[in-house]
């Protein structure tokens, strides 16, 4: 059966691969349903929280003595200071690039938000360099096989994150307080307004967990990859992008879905086609999914528009 | 409506990647402007940030010392050498648009009479038209793609004037390459099963295909062979597909820059960690152990030049080295150094025939073209007809413990 054992190892290099897709379309996702922008410089958040993690390690001194549960305490420690961080930035961002184009034409924020992509890339080259920059591969990596099929720690780390943070979002959305104006704000801003929902801060709440889930991938890839490079996170971006709009966007449970899915079309394109057309039938899925079903395969969640 | 938004956002990003591209190509260094004077400029064009820096820089102080031993040595009476060192990797990787505008900004300065550069083969082809149709030389250190200078694919490349030489280069070239490589695959560390990976540019394309099918006359057999896109980061799939025909090494053709420290590392999460790795001279540095970490170990690297270690007359070159830069000479320290040196010589002869005025740099290349034996630290050679060096000495390096190591050298001159 070496064909189907072939098939599962590249369903599992796609899950992990996916996972981090996952995590980048939830932020593109949660922004695109509450205020309608597609928010180009998700990506470069995402890649700042590698950078973020890479600094936060550099501070914990790290020996061949710290092992076991303290390796994992340091991994939790440093995701969610890296989320906190990003976090941040992405609060940073809304504040200062999009709040005052709220209301402008749709292409204006969509510009600023390239713009935005360009200045974080730019930072980050003259912070760390234009070379790949090596992440410390700290925590324990054992290699399971399961009926002939090879997995790692650091595979089943990410697909774990990405599922707890899938479902911690949608807890966040649909069960506490902060949800619910999410959601009123997303279905009509100037109603919600009325109904006393601070507008403002319930968009800033969205883009501090957009950009937290970003800074969490950004870590997650780099403990993955055990590298970390400037502009990863321009094409990571795309390929997040497509996943939401995949899935439908402003859907969370179809940004969660997408990303998977993208993951899993890459390993098997590059499987059973060749490496060089991923990037080709990524894409392509993108044109169709936007020509014959615009709202994606779970349907977009968007402002009602009277 | 909606799918109208997207569909707009879509294109807006694309035309944005477009001129971000050109806006890429505006980054690196101009070259500082003309002095006049009594001073000769030698332009050095090579990748000196990011992930080609470790080739690059190592390169380029081979040309600065060169221009310093010149100076001291009096090689051309009554001038002052002075190098002119640009980089042209945009976003850390060698970029063939930008070097393009650095042999434009090159030529526009009167006392630059020749051009150290490039170091990659897309970038070479990108720059030869011009060094042709602008008539300035251009000596390329570690150039190894052969259609560069041979064959009709050559000729297309000089646009301007077909038969005028105005590219040299005193490394090796990639048809001698890549089959030693495939040669020492199969013979010395007994490979029999091979998965070919090249980037796809013009050096890594042509040097994998060059391995390939020595390695398949040599009586080893190719698996398959697949190309990277360039900014890829994940190759477990592809490395899983290659895992399950059991290879006993894989080739990659490429530069470290394009990817190939990350395949070297990502083959051990696909299990087939503890095969062979052979590359060729675009992974022989160390930016390739950073990027692949302790997965290195057990690769091998083709280098198409002599290795400067083992030659007599380069020892002082070696400690002078050491003494000015204090880092690792890299595999074409010494080419960058004998690049030039063949200029500053062309220079110096055509001054002397010029009757001591500032010759042009016509009479640059008349002297570059003439055909005559250089006596230099990598050995002795002159440039053929086509501008390639006579020279043909291929070494061979393993990493070993984390580190690059001497292996063995052969030379192919018939």
């Amino acid at each position: 059966m070496p064909d189907l054992h072939q098939f599962a190892q590249q369903l599992i290099n796609g899950i992990a691969l996916g996972g981090v897709y996952a995590l980048i379309a939830l932020g593109y996702t949660m922004v695109y349903g509450i205020i309608e922008l597609i928010n180009f410089a998700h990506g470069d958040v995402y890649t700042l929280g590698s950078y973020f993690s890479l600094s936060i390690l550099a501070l914990i001194p790290l020996s061949k003595y710290t092992q076991g549960w303290e390796l994992w305490v340091i991994a939790i420690a440093v995701i969610l200071l890296a989320a906190l961080l990003c976090g941040i930035v992405g609060v940073l961002i809304e504040r200062l690039a999009y709040r005052r184009l709220r209301n402008a034409p749709r292409l204006a924020p969509l510009i600023t938000a390239i713009g935005v992509s360009l200045i974080l890339e730019n930072i980050m080259q003259i912070w760390k360099g234009t070379s790949e920059v090596s992440f410390p591969q700290f925590l324990p990596d054992h290699v399971h096989v399961l009926g002939g099929v090879g997995f790692h720690d650091r595979a089943v780390l990410v697909v774990a994150v990405s599922l707890i943070a899938m479902t911690a979002l949608n807890m966040l959305v649909f069960r506490t307080k902060l949800g619910t104006a999410m959601r009123a704000t997303a279905q009509d801003r100037d109603a919600a307004q009325l109904m006393g929902i601070n507008i403002n801060a319930t968009i800033a709440w969205t883009f501090f967990i957009g950009a937290a889930l970003a800074g969490v991938a950004g870590f997650i890839s780099g403990i993955y990859y055990g590298t970390t490079f400037f502009l990863n996170g321009y094409q990571a971006g795309l390929k997040a992008f497509t996943a939401a709009v995949l899935g439908g966007i402003g859907n969370i449970t179809g940004a969660m879905l997408g990303g998977f899915l993208i993951g899993i079309v890459e390993a098997m394109t590059s499987q059973y086609i060749s490496d060089q057309w991923t990037s080709v039938v990524v894409f392509s899925i993108l044109i169709l999914i936007l020509v014959f079903r615009p709202s994606g395969l779970l349907g977009e969640q968007v402002p009602e528009k009277a | 409506m909606r799918c109208y938004i997207i569909a707009r956002c879509v294109s807006v990003l694309a035309v944005i990647t477009l001129t971000e591209v050109s806006l890429a190509g505006c980054s690196g260094n101009a070259p500082s402007s003309t002095t006049g004077g009594s001073v000769v400029k030698i332009g050095s064009d090579l990748p000196v940030s990011g992930g080609d820096a470790s080739d690059g820089v190592p390169t380029a102080n081979g040309v600065k010392l060169a221009v310093i031993d010149a100076n001291k040595r009096k090689l051309i009476p009554g001038y002052t050498v002075v190098a002119s060192v640009v980089d042209d990797a945009v976003n850390g990787v060698h970029n063939p648009s930008q070097g393009a505008k650095n042999i434009q900004a090159f030529a526009s300065d009167s006392a630059v009479l020749g051009v150290i550069g490039p170091f990659n083969s897309n970038v070479a082809k990108a720059e030869i038209p011009l060094s042709n149709s602008l008539g300035i030389a251009l000596v390329s250190p570690a150039n190894t793609n052969p259609d560069l200078t041979k064959g009709s694919l050559a000729q297309q490349l000089r646009t301007t004037n077909p038969n005028e030489i105005t590219y040299f280069r005193v490394c090796t070239t990639d048809d001698i390459q890549g089959p030693a490589g495939a040669d020492y695959a199969v013979q010395v560390v007994k490979l029999k099963r091979a998965y070919v990976l090249d980037d796809n540019e013009t050096y890594g394309k042509g040097v994998a295909d060059q391995w390939a099918a020595q390695f398949q006359k040599d009586g080893g057999t190719v698996l398959g062979h697949d190309h990277i896109t360039k900014g890829q980061q994940d190759f477990h799939a592809l490395l899983t597909r290659a895992a399950s025909l059991s290879p006993d090494v894989v080739f990659y053709g490429g530069t470290t820059s394009t990817g190939g420290g990350l395949v070297r590392k990502q083959m051990a999460d696909a299990g087939i960690g503890n095969i062979a790795y052979f590359g060729a001279d675009g992974v022989r540095n160390e930016q390739f152990l950073t990027d692949a970490g302790n997965a290195a170990n057990g690769s091998y690297a083709t280098v198409a030049t002599v290795n400067a270690a083992k030659i007599p007359a380069a020892q002082a070159f070696l400690k002078e080295y050491q003494a000015q830069f204090n880092q690792p000479v890299g595999s074409y320290s010494a080419n960058g150094y004998v690049a030039a040196m063949t200029i500053i010589e062309a220079v110096a002869s055509a001054m002397k025939d010029a009757g001591g005025t500032f010759p042009t740099r016509a009479q640059v290349l008349d002297q570059l073209r003439s055909g005559k034996v250089h006596h230099s630290i990598i050995g002795n050679f002159s440039f053929d007809k086509n501008g390639d060096t006579t020279n043909k000495i291929i070494s061979i390096y393993g990493v070993r413990s984390g580190g690059w190591v001497f292996l063995s050298q052969k030379n192919y001159a018939r």
